[in-house]
């Protein structure tokens, strides 16, 4: 059981990464990795709600929506809750620590737009994951992301010091190295 | 019976949705939290609210 967990964690983070394998969560990964404080403040925040969702959307689909007959409900019920979770955890965090707001709060609402957050929850279902593997599943997701986000972020860091040529500048030279990024990662195909 | 089942749930989760929105809107900012701005080089997709153009003004814009 343990190693079936491991396995399906390594999955997530490195061979079936939601960035360079799925190409989800493309429009934060190409807007907010120019810093690298900026990327692990995004990070942490994608971390935290998909977390929340993925529970939160479970629970209503297992115990409201299949007793009720309302399946096909699923993906404009899991859109308003992430929506609304969002709403929730950024009053929560502005009433409770302003410093986490100050870090956190203004990537917040960028999720509620981020399609990584309502693939983890539609994919916990499809796949018919119990509890353990849907809780495994969705900290791995975004630990994925994380991961990229912040190596990529470091990249461009460094890139901006760098002689770039003219065409090459700005998201040229930015998609270039997630392709270079996305071919070294598909190496990790080989691990599990 | 099901389908007015679903639409009592769909307004209820819209209903959810109006009121954490305005709650959220209602609760005050921290202090020094007035201005936070996603540092965005923006991509071409304007109707993201975080495209540094929405945050141009007029005459920067003429």
């Amino acid at each position: 059981m343990i190693a079936e967990l491991a396995t399906l964690l390594v999955t997530c983070v490195l061979i079936n990464n939601v960035i360079l394998n799925q190409f989800l969560g493309m429009c934060p990964f190409m807007g907010v990795s120019k810093k690298t404080s900026s990327a692990v403040g995004m990070g942490i925040a994608v971390v935290f709600v998909i977390v929340v969702a993925s529970i939160v959307t479970y629970g209503l689909y297992y115990l409201v929506l299949v007793p009720l007959g309302l399946e096909f409900m699923d993906l404009i019920t899991f859109i308003l809750v992430i929506a609304s979770l969002v709403q929730l955890t950024e009053m929560f965090i502005k009433k409770t620590s302003p410093s986490l707001y100050k870090s956190l709060g203004v990537y917040l609402p960028l999720i509620t737009t981020n399609c990584v957050v309502l693939n983890v929850c539609l994919a916990n279902i499809s796949n018919g994951f119990d509890f353990i593997h849907m809780l495994v599943y969705s900290v791995g997701t975004p630990l994925g992301f994380a991961l990229v986000l912040y190596i990529f972020s470091t990249i461009r860091e460094r890139l901006e010091l760098s002689e770039v040529p003219s065409a090459f500048k700005g998201n040229s030279i930015a998609l270039i190295v997630a392709a270079i990024m996305a071919l070294a990662f598909s190496g990790f195909a080989g691990l599990v | 019976m099901k389908y007015i089942l679903a639409i009592l749930f769909f307004g209820a989760m819209v209903g959810i949705y109006i009121f954490l929105y305005l709650m959220n809107k209602k609760t005050p900012l921290p202090e020094g939290c007035e201005d936070l701005k996603v540092d965005c080089s923006g991509c071409h997709d304007f109707g993201c609210t975080n495209h540094p153009a929405h945050h141009l003004k007029k005459e920067e814009l003429q």
